[in-house]
């Protein structure tokens, strides 16, 4: 197979620089990183604190933006869209999972599954509820539909993160430690369903540092002092 | 179903209550304020005018002698009158005792006004309240319900009335009515009576009229033209009847009497309305951002799973309409119920009748805008702020502010050395927040601006009070009933105990004649003795009289203040009992809230009137000076003149005056204090809503705090300390404002009041709000302080 006939990226990162301005000397994050990320991998990004990982998340979720360098995700140069036009694009094409799983309080667990569908509005209003509960079943969290996160376990919590993350069925889940803050156990039940979601074509970039799970994902990215400098691809576990 | 979006909404408000209470609160206490105000302004201003014109106030009215029906019935024939009322007035005094011993010591004088027919009352209107026989019959009597003020009187009570002559009646009270043309018995000591014709004649007193009061049939005139049409009816059918006219008053038409006190309340409520409204809206930016500030990861969240800004913004405009209409709901029927109070209060104090409680449509748009619009206006700035913030800032908030340090005030405070380690925390906190700490600040020093420049206000008032009082150096003073000769009075006045000095002024009443041939017929003439003890004159322009000037007259401002036209040097012509001369103007002196006095030497006036040495008043001093003498002196000085038959028409202490001065001045004292009161609520819910929204922010501050081993008291007391400095910093700011600002309000108040006031800045006001504002930190900080005490570490590292 030649270049030309390869599929597109579905996530491509060319050249992407972040400097953050901290005072006397500016802070380089990410050194001209190139990335490319095809539909249905699941990508791990491992490495130490401070070395970049979660930044290059942000610049693929479009939570943060390049100083230099292009992001484009599913087609769409995201760095050059404005932060209102990012906010509806991230709506309908990616889920984001956070390590302390950011649940609004006030929502219910089901409130929360359905919120980005009221933002995003792609799925008609009389479909959201069915769908939030599917979504729900899925992380098997649907017996507890109508509980505040306060009255949910740290694991639970991350479950319906999850599934808010898929709640507009985006094509991307970006998820950064999403099992940072849980125990190996629970762990390890996040973990599964992101291979049942890989293994539904979802297409998956998780930041994590526990070596264990690294060596559990289709390809993994060592980032180090701003820039990926190692790349190991593990075949026998996820059949992509 | 409903949207998350409004579901996360109603659960905000639902879920934070302490903070939902807060900002209804802080919102809660503008619309209360500007209910109060507007709303109570709004019914004072339509009511009084509603009964001021229900009651037909005369276009002019005469005092005369020798006036009969006919007269009166022939002016109405005029065809620029249409209706003309005759009565009699009568200075009597009265005693609540049924079989009152001899003399009339201490006996209060009463207005007493005899009707002819009290069904066909047509100027002037008396409105029936409680009376168990109207109209009055022989030996009863009608008060005009200001009584009520200054005495318990009820009906069926009986009462001594001794008339001019020295003639007693006994008359029994049969009811009450209300005469919104009467002076109210609460500023003048003097109540109002209303009697039939026929009670005069156990007075020893004629039946003829003496007062006519007169309504032209033109709408609209000026006072001017009232003043020319009342000289004519004055020149025309009362001369060739040959009646004499003592006095004729033309009013400003439309104008009662209370119109310039009213305007100057007018004037302090619509400012405090202002105020108050500035105040909320502060109250409300200072709130919103601090929520937008609080809530910033959550907008961050959504803006991660997709959120546009207009969706947020939407959303948090939903929050603030919500704490509005919250706010309105509690606020309005409160401002109802306070507004109607506070009129009813006005209503008593100038004597008005309100039949109509309800505040005008506007009040309740106003509320409503004040309630919503502000807020939302308010909120646009913080909102935009809040929601534009990116969204990677916005979830690495860690509750725990890090830009402290980089300023230059931060760093003067970080240079402070000694201080105790919690004392230091609470100075650094308070300006962790500069913005916040700005928006409180400006709130609370407006709050204690306004305070102190109230208290500066009573204190110019009462330096007025005590300027006016020390214009005058009499003990006490009596005036007579009919003028008496001088030397028998001055004799009678010697022989009272304890007396030091006497003096006897001639007095009549004038009219002015003015360069367009119109008159001010309204002054009052003075013959005294240019080297007089008994009054320090203050002049304003030219000099005071001199011996032996035959033709010499000081004005007063009062009189200036209408004759703008008057200067010392010039020449003016006054007819005083039928007699026209002219005077030179020597010098202008302040008024002193007697009306327009022209002064003269006791000679010169004796001679124009033809007094022969009768005088109308006599003043002396004392050893003493207490009120008790004072009140001694008095009675015995009644006693004495009363023996050698000069009927006394009322006494005066100058205590009991300056009473009565002060008095005056109580109305917008009064309401300047409830003024001040609402304001210093505005800014102690604003710092109570700083504090508690301080402490939500800070719980994961206090979580570090408790972690590393800080106790209850030492977390209670960093809160209150900020408070504390808060509030110092607030008076600091607030008494360097209050000086240009009372300097505006005592010009304003004297302005509205055609009254210059000495102005007198109150230290002690700004010492009292000194220890106030401190008290008031203290309180409006213990809650949240509380609060902030019992955070749990796992709780404040938790917090959302």
């Amino acid at each position: 197979m030649t270049p030309e006939d390869a599929p597109l990226p579905l996530i491509a990162l060319d050249a992407v620089v972040k400097t953050y301005d901290t005072g006397e000397v500016p802070f380089t994050a990410l050194r001209e990183v190139n990335l490319h990320v095809h539909t249905g991998e699941f990508v791990g990004l491992i490495g130490k604190s401070g070395s970049g990982k979660t930044t290059l998340v942000n610049m693929i979720t479009g939570i943060d933006r390049p100083t230099s360098g292009a992001v484009v995700v599913d087609g769409t140069p995201i760095h050059e869209l404005s932060e209102n036009e990012l906010a509806l694009w991230r709506g309908r094409t990616i889920g984001v999972v956070f390590q302390f799983f950011q649940l609004l309080p006030t929502l219910t667990t089901i409130e929360n599954v359905m919120l980005p569908m009221d933002f995003a509005n792609v799925i008609p209003s009389g479909e959201r509820f069915d769908r939030a509960m599917h979504l729900l079943e899925q992380v098997e969290m649907a017996d507890q539909a109508h509980k505040l996160p306060s009255a949910l376990s740290g694991g639970q919590q991350q479950r319906v993160a999850i599934a808010r993350a898929l709640a507009n069925d985006p094509p991307v889940i970006a998820a950064d430690e999403p099992t940072g803050n849980l125990d190996s156990k629970t762990a390890e039940a996040v973990f599964t369903l992101f291979e049942e979601l890989v293994e539904r074509h979802k297409t998956i970039i998780m930041v994590t540092h526990d070596n264990d799970l690294a060596g559990r994902v289709r390809r993994a990215l060592h980032v180090s002092d701003g820039e990926i400098v190692e790349e190991r691809i593990h075949r026998a576990r996820v059949g992509a | 179903m409903f949207d998350r979006r409004w579901t996360k909404l109603i659960r905000d408000l639902t879920t934070h209550r302490l903070r939902t209470t807060l900002v209804v609160l802080s919102i809660a206490v503008g619309i209360f304020a500007v209910g109060v105000v507007m709303g109570g302004r709004g019914i004072l201003v339509r009511e009084f005018d509603e009964d001021f014109t229900t009651s037909t106030p005369a276009s002019a009215q005469f005092m005369t002698e020798g006036l009969d029906a006919a007269v009166v019935r022939d002016v109405e024939r005029r065809p620029d009158v249409r209706y003309a009322d005759g009565r009699r007035r009568v200075a009597v005094r009265f005693t609540a005792e049924e079989s009152p011993s001899e003399g009339t010591v201490g006996w209060p004088t009463m207005r007493l006004w005899a009707i002819p027919d009290f069904a066909a009352i047509r100027v002037q209107k008396i409105g029936r309240q409680s009376a168990a026989s109207w109209p009055p019959g022989p030996g009863e009597i009608v008060l005009e319900s200001g009584a009520l003020q200054v005495e318990d009187f009820a009906i069926g009570d009986m009462i001594t009335v001794e008339g001019p002559s020295g003639t007693r009646a006994p008359m029994r009270v049969v009811g009450f009515a209300h005469d919104i043309n009467a002076y109210p018995a609460k500023f003048t000591s003097a109540i109002t009576g209303f009697v039939s014709m026929e009670s005069m004649d156990a007075l020893d007193e004629p039946r003829d009229l003496n007062s006519m009061a007169v309504l032209f049939s033109k709408r609209d005139y000026t006072r001017g033209e009232a003043s020319r049409m009342a000289a004519d009816i004055r020149d025309t059918e009362l001369a060739s009847a040959g009646v004499r006219v003592v006095r004729t008053e033309v009013p400003e038409p439309g104008s009662h009497f209370f119109g310039d006190i009213f305007k100057a309340v007018s004037l302090l409520l619509l400012a405090l309305g202002v105020l108050s409204l500035g105040l909320s809206a502060f109250l409300v930016v200072t709130t919103v951002s601090a929520i937008m500030a609080q809530q910033a990861r959550q907008v961050g969240i959504m803006k991660a799973v997709g959120a546009r800004t207009g969706q947020v913004t939407g959303m948090y405009l939903g929050l603030v309409v919500a704490y509005g209409l919250l706010a309105v709901a509690v606020a309005l029927p409160a401002g109802l119920l306070a507004g109607r109070a506070f009129a009813e209060y006005g209503a008593s104090v100038l004597n008005f009748r309100i039949v109509d409680y309800t505040p005008p449509l506007w009040v309740f748009v106003l509320e409503v805008g004040v309630g919503v619009l502000i807020p939302v206006a308010a909120a646009m700035v913080p909102i935009a702020l809040g929601t534009k913030t990116p969204v990677a800032h916005a979830l690495a908030a860690t509750g725990i502010s890090s830009s402290f340090g980089k300023g230059l005030i931060d760093r003067a405070l970080g240079t402070l050395r000694g201080l105790p380690r919690p004392v230091a925390l609470s100075l650094r906190n308070t300006f962790l927040r500069k913005g916040r700490l700005l928006l409180t600040l400006t709130t609370l020093a407006l709050a204690s601006a306004v305070v102190m420049s109230v208290l500066s206000a009573r204190a110019s008032m009462l330096k007025t009070v005590d300027d006016m009082s020390s214009w005058w150096r009499y003990d006490a003073q009596a005036i007579l009933a009919q003028p008496a000769p001088a030397s028998l009075v001055e004799r009678e006045a010697e022989s009272v105990d304890g007396v030091t000095a006497v003096e006897t002024w001639v007095e009549s009443q004038a009219s002015l004649s003015r360069p367009d041939g119109t008159e001010n017929e309204s002054l009052f003439a003075i013959g005294l003795p240019p080297k007089t003890g008994f009054i320090t004159p203050s002049v304003v322009a030219g000099r005071w009289l001199r011996e032996g000037e035959a033709d010499a007259v000081v004005v007063n401002t009062d009189i200036t203040k209408e004759e703008k036209w008057i200067e010392p040097g010039d020449t003016i012509r006054l007819d005083i009992r039928g007699t026209e001369k002219e005077w030179k103007v020597v010098g202008i002196v302040t008024g002193q809230l007697m009306g327009p006095v022209a002064y003269m030497p006791s000679e010169a006036l004796d001679s124009a009137m033809a007094a022969e040495g009768a005088v109308g008043r006599v003043l002396v001093q004392t050893s003493e000076h207490t009120a008790e003498a004072q009140r001694r002196a008095a009675d015995q000085l009644d006693r004495k003149l009363d023996g050698a038959g000069v009927v006394v028409a009322d006494t005066l202490t100058q205590t009991k005056q300056a009473e009565d001065i002060a008095g005056q001045f109580g109305i917008l004292v009064v309401f300047l204090v409830i003024m001040a009161s609402l304001l210093a609520l505005v800014g102690v819910i604003g710092l109570i809503g700083t504090m508690s929204i301080n402490v939500l922010e800070s719980v994961r501050e206090i979580g570090v705090m408790r972690a590393t081993g800080a106790g209850h008291a030492a977390i209670f007391s960093i809160f209150i300390t900020e408070g504390v400095v808060v509030a110092l910093m607030a008076w600091a700011i607030g008494a360097v404002v209050s000086w240009p600002l009372s300097v505006f309000l005592v010009n304003a108040l004297g302005v509205a009041m055609s009254l210059p006031l000495s102005y007198a800045f109150s230290y002690v006001g700004v010492l009292a709000w000194l220890a106030g504002v401190v008290l008031i930190a203290v309180l409006a900080s213990i809650v949240p302080a509380w609060n902030a005490s019992r955070v749990s570490v796992r709780d404040a590292i938790a917090y959302e």
